[in-house]
């Protein structure tokens, strides 16, 4: 009795402390309230008049480091249609040079639609533009072209291939292009060792393979034309130097220009190309025989053949016994060797 | 279910350590991948050369992950490998400063990583990490590199000394500390070389000798750090030493019993084992001779021109930029090497003279410093004014008891060093002080007096003389000593060697059931002896009859000689024996005097034989234990001289205590002691400590009242035959010893 009489007293008691009152906040309540200086709006844009391309097109240089994969591609869009739009007689907002340290990480993003992207927007640049910039691509390439991830393989590949066809002459002579590279291609390619050449042999391939065969052929494609590249007959400088000689000896009118004193003039003038000093070397760090340049057809040729020869024809012929697409593949390698065989044997 | 989002890495199944893990289990078969790897790693590298500072995070797998991936299975591809310490050496050498952190920390470690796995080798190593220690401005990187340093060293030091390495890094600190001695970097040869003394890694002369450098540099710190490490390095070490001895012991008894009731796993067998090796490994440590390392102050070259130039830079130049602290912690190196080698520095007691005031801050380390300076040799002149000023300016009724007590222990403990500082009247007047109403000053007077009652009691008058003094005053033995008058010394413990050895004989001879005391079959005892030439014999004993024994016929007759006694004079006691023993030693002084006699020629008369050595250093360790009686501790006199030890008992004498000081005084010596608990209770918490389970009885006590609620119903109807037979099944239990029987 006495409790409930109590009780209710302090229902009264309540009642008359609540009416006209607030509603109590709850124990748990929390003040989520907070002050601050300024409101910034992220949406909102008070500029009144458009970007113009030019900025456009730097803002998304900027967005190709972003975090999201989408954003990345959509950029790179962007980019591959400004590029393309624009006309070719109109220099680009940002040279080459500073655009394709920014592109070069990308060959070993982790999504494949930013990479295929890539590859669209490098093969829109213009070519005498990169050929001076193949040696700081290179390590990229050849990171990707040893990459765990068999789908950055096979792009990397892919950006090897369109290098050698824009500047296969840069490729293969710019330091580390010949060795380093021709050691990622055996790996790529599991030809290093005897025993891991072998079709039979039990190799545990570790990673995602990708589409079985598929890159395989695309690797030895590009084998080829890189060896062609490096090492195959130089129709055209060659041929060019061969009348120059004959043209210095003979008549005395070459591209020397000359009278019979001045032979061969070219050989003396300072060479054409943008970095003409660079084989010596003078401020990078001092390179060991991999990372040597080789810029002659016959020193890569040596090379070639005092390391690579003996795995390379091993594994063309282990390749030309599994058939099928990748024998025919590895036969264009195989021609490129021959080829390369017969020059040297001229020389 | 939800659809678990893949992360970028999975997708793509670029995962190192995956590969890692199936290269280690085969490393064969992955040489491609691996192969592939290092080509990946190198275009990275060579990246990262062209722009070593760039953040930009390459693509998926960073050259921060390759790293660490080729240091983990490099030692099973050796020959791809070779090249890779020396390229981690030089980015970290060439970038260390511009290296993101994380980067740079995985290089050090995967450095360290590479010397653990034998590829790179320790001196090549430290010679990469020591020039970054010193010259890069990462606080976390030092701390790093400092680590890796340190464990390094150890592990090379670990299983035997690795002379070579230790040298060249000695070397390497020596050379660090005194190329530049304005700059701080000495600081990080100090650090080294304290952490690695204490650990008595490096207890040789050339890591004292690099503190030295260090404490005679221009930089403050470094300064410090040299004198603090003479000052405390030894003492460090020796708590470093008792730390690690009583590591917690492990009661391999306990473990096999756990290993017997718990299910049997190969983790807990390998346990077992590694807790076997661990006790055999401390049995062994535990029967090793003790490693005899010298403090560091005894392995100082030229002790005196150590003392002199600390003095004359530190202490005299004017040009000095030490704080009082600082020059504090100078002097007190300065003094005790004085002290511990008996050194002459000629301005030394003058310096001291105008720091002796009252009102000098922090005086009482001024006056244990100057305490711990005097030695038997110094000069009594040079002494005797500061004595005298010291009486003057701190001994007055005037002064403060605080003080005057300070004074006088400061007295007392120069005049026990060198008692002819001291001249008869002040003597006689600062005695006068132990009538002081004030406890502490009291004390600090009685304390003088009966330092003068040993030492010289002729100065004093002559009632305060003493019984004890008086007496050997007018027997004659009790002469002042002259200035620099030496003791012959003996070997310390060598009466207890004698005595335990005689004793030993006589139980043998009683075996053999011989006369005790015949002392004729000397040689046998002779040839026992040779065979223990060595602590433990097992080996040795074989070819020791190369040796030649020594003839010992001088101590043929030990016990009982009379001739000895006209041998050369009794040697007096030693001066620092207690009083109280003087009487005991009256009564036997006839024996004690051919017993010395005898005593110092044991160690004449025969080699000592490390089993011996070992013997006499067990005599003198329990004797000390014995001796070890609260208050009566001798002063060693390698233990420095604290200022609390001048101030005394000025504690005393601050006036009356409150009443929370009184009960913490109270309960100082005792041990704190937990609740009250009864026996039972005790008991079992001690039992639940042991990991021990409850008896039977304990179980059926504490068992839930419900659950044995339907047994006792149904025992209330069980039939007769039924409980003939429960009753007869329980005898024949009992019989068997319970259900389980009493097999085994």
């Amino acid at each position: 009795m006495g409790s409930s009489s109590k009780k209710k007293k302090e229902k009264q008691k309540d009642f008359q402390l609540k009416v006209g009152k607030a509603k109590a906040k709850p124990d748990n309540f929390t003040d989520t309230s907070f002050k601050s200086k300024s409101i910034t709006l992220t949406q909102q844009s008070l500029t009144l008049h458009a970007p113009s391309t030019t900025h456009q097109f730097t803002h998304h240089v900027s967005l190709l480091n972003s975090k999201s994969d989408t954003q990345r591609r959509d950029s790179l869009a962007h980019l591959t249609t400004h590029l393309t739009s624009a006309p070719t007689s109109q220099p680009l907002p940002i040279p080459v040079s500073t655009l394709l340290p920014t592109l070069s990480p990308l060959i070993l993003d982790a999504s494949t639609t930013v990479r295929t992207q890539l590859l669209k927007l490098l093969r829109t640049l213009p070519p005498s533009d990169v050929e001076d910039h193949v040696a700081s691509l290179m390590p990229y390439v050849r990171a990707g072209m040893t990459h765990l991830a068999a789908d950055i393989r096979v792009t990397a590949v892919d950006v090897l291939s369109w290098l050698v066809e824009i500047a296969g002459e840069a490729v293969v002579s710019c330091a580390g292009g010949w060795i380093k590279t021709l050691n990622c291609f055996l790996s790529v390619l599991g030809w290093h060792t005897e025993e891991s050449s072998k079709w039979s042999s039990n190799r545990a391939a570790f990673g995602k393979a990708g589409a079985k065969g598929k890159p395989m052929v695309k690797v030895l494609g590009v084998l080829a034309e890189f060896l062609e590249a490096g090492i195959g007959e130089d129709d055209d400088d060659e041929m060019e130097m061969e009348v120059d000689g004959k043209g210095g000896t003979g008549t005395g009118t070459g591209t020397g220009g000359g009278g019979f004193p001045i032979v061969q003039t070219d050989v003396h003038m300072v060479p054409k190309s943008a970095q003409p000093y660079v084989y010596l070397n003078l401020f990078g760090a001092p390179r060991d025989e991999e990372g040597e340049m080789y810029e002659t057809r016959e020193e890569r040729f040596r090379v070639f053949k005092g390391r690579f020869l003996v795995p390379v024809e091993r594994g063309l012929e282990s390749a030309r016994q599994d058939g099928g697409e990748v024998g025919r593949a590895s036969s264009a390698v195989s021609k490129v060797l021959k080829e390369a065989r017969g020059v040297d044997w001229e020389g | 279910m939800v659809k678990r989002k893949l992360g970028a890495l999975e997708k793509v199944e670029a995962d190192l350590p995956n590969l890692q893990h199936k290269i280690r289990r085969d490393p064969k078969s992955y040489i491609e991948d691996f192969r592939a790897q290092h080509y990946q790693y190198e275009s990275h590298r060579e990246i990262f050369m062209t722009a070593p500072s760039s953040t930009t995070e390459t693509g998926l797998i960073s050259l921060r992950e390759l790293i660490d991936f080729i240091a983990h299975v490099a030692d099973c591809y050796p020959e791809i490998t070779k090249d890779f310490p020396q390229q981690l050496m030089d980015i970290l050498s060439q970038h260390h400063l511009i290296l993101q952190p994380e980067l740079r920390e995985k290089i050090v470690g995967s450095l360290v990583l590479l010397r653990k796995k034998e590829l790179l080798d320790s001196a090549t190593l430290l010679q990469t990490l020591f020039p970054i220690l010193i010259s890069t401005p990462s606080k976390t990187l030092r701390a790093l590199i400092f680590q890796k340093i340190l464990m390094d060293l150890r592990q090379a030091n670990a299983k035997t000394t690795n002379h070579k390495l230790n040298r060249t890094m000695q070397t390497v600190l020596f050379n660090l500390v005194t190329s530049d001695r304005t700059s701080s970097k000495g600081l990080w040869a100090i650090k080294l070389t304290r952490e690695l003394w204490k650990r008595q890694i490096w207890t040789d002369a050339k890591a004292v000798e690099v503190m030295k450098e260090a404490s005679l540099a221009s930089n403050e710190k470094v300064i410090v750090g040299g004198v603090r490490f003479f000052l405390g390095g030894d003492k460090e070490r020796e708590e470093m030493e008792d730390e690690s001895s009583d590591e917690e012991a492990i009661d391999l008894g306990r473990v096999k019993h756990q290993v017997g009731i718990n299910k049997k796993t190969r983790k807990k067998s390998r346990a077992v084992e590694k807790a076997k090796a661990t006790v055999k490994r401390r049995e062994r440590k535990k029967n090793q001779p003790h490693p005899l390392n010298f403090s560091a102050l005894h392995l100082l070259h030229d002790p005196q021109g150590y003392a002199e130039s600390l003095f004359s830079k530190h202490l005299q130049s004017t040009k000095s930029k030490l704080n009082l602290d600082q020059k504090l912690m100078v002097l007190q190196l300065v003094t005790r090497l004085v002290g511990l080698h008996k050194l002459h520095i000629m301005h030394l007691y003058s310096y001291f003279q105008k720091f002796l005031t009252p009102r000098q801050p922090s005086v009482t380390s001024f006056l244990a410093s100057l305490a711990q300076a005097s030695h038997d040799l110094v000069p009594p002149d040079d002494l005797e004014p500061l004595v005298q000023k010291i009486a003057n300016e701190f001994v007055s009724e005037a002064s403060a008891s605080e003080v005057a007590s300070a004074g006088l222990n400061a007295i007392r403990e120069i005049c026990a060093r060198q008692p002819l500082a001291m001249n008869e009247t002040l003597l006689q007047d600062l005695v006068m002080y132990r009538k002081s109403k004030d406890k502490g000053v009291m004390m600090a007077g009685r304390g003088l007096l009966s330092l003068f009652r040993e030492v010289n009691p002729e100065m004093l008058k002559r009632r305060d003389r003493g019984k004890d003094a008086s007496i050997g005053l007018k027997a004659g033995e009790r002469k002042e000593k002259r200035f620099a008058e030496q003791e012959a010394g003996g070997i310390e413990g060598l009466e207890l060697l004698e005595k335990w050895k005689e004793e030993e004989r006589r139980k043998r001879r009683a075996e053999k059931g011989l006369a005790s005391d015949a002392s004729d079959d000397e040689e046998e005892g002779e040839e026992d002896n040779w065979a223990s030439w060595n602590v433990e014999d097992d080996e040795d004993s074989d070819d020791s009859g190369d040796w030649i024994n020594v003839q010992s016929d001088a101590e043929i007759d030990i016990s009982d000689s009379e001739d000895e006694k006209d041998g050369p004079p009794a040697k007096k006691a030693k001066s620092s024996e207690s009083s109280s023993d003087d009487k005991a030693e009256k009564k036997e002084e006839e024996k004690e005097e051919s017993a010395e006699a005898k005593f110092s020629k044991l160690a004449t008369t025969r080699i000592l034989t490390p089993a011996d050595l070992a013997k006499l250093q067990e005599l003198r360790t329990e004797a000390a234990i014995n001796s070890l009686v609260p208050g009566a501790k001798k002063r060693d006199r390698d233990d420095p001289l604290t200022a609390e030890e001048i101030e005394g008992l000025a504690a005393l004498s601050a006036g009356k205590a409150t009443r929370e000081e009184r009960i913490a005084h109270a309960k100082e010596g005792k041990t704190d002691r937990s609740e009250h608990k009864s026996i039972t209770a005790k008991r079992k918490e001690r039992k639940q400590d042991q990991g021990k389970s409850t008896t039977n009885k304990e179980k059926a006590r504490k068992k839930n009242f419900l659950m044995t609620l339907g047994k006792a119903k149904s025992k209330n109807k069980r039939s007769l035959v039924q409980t003939r037979a429960v009753l007869k099944a329980h005898h024949d239990r009992a019989k068997r010893g319970g259900r389980r029987g009493n097999i085994g």
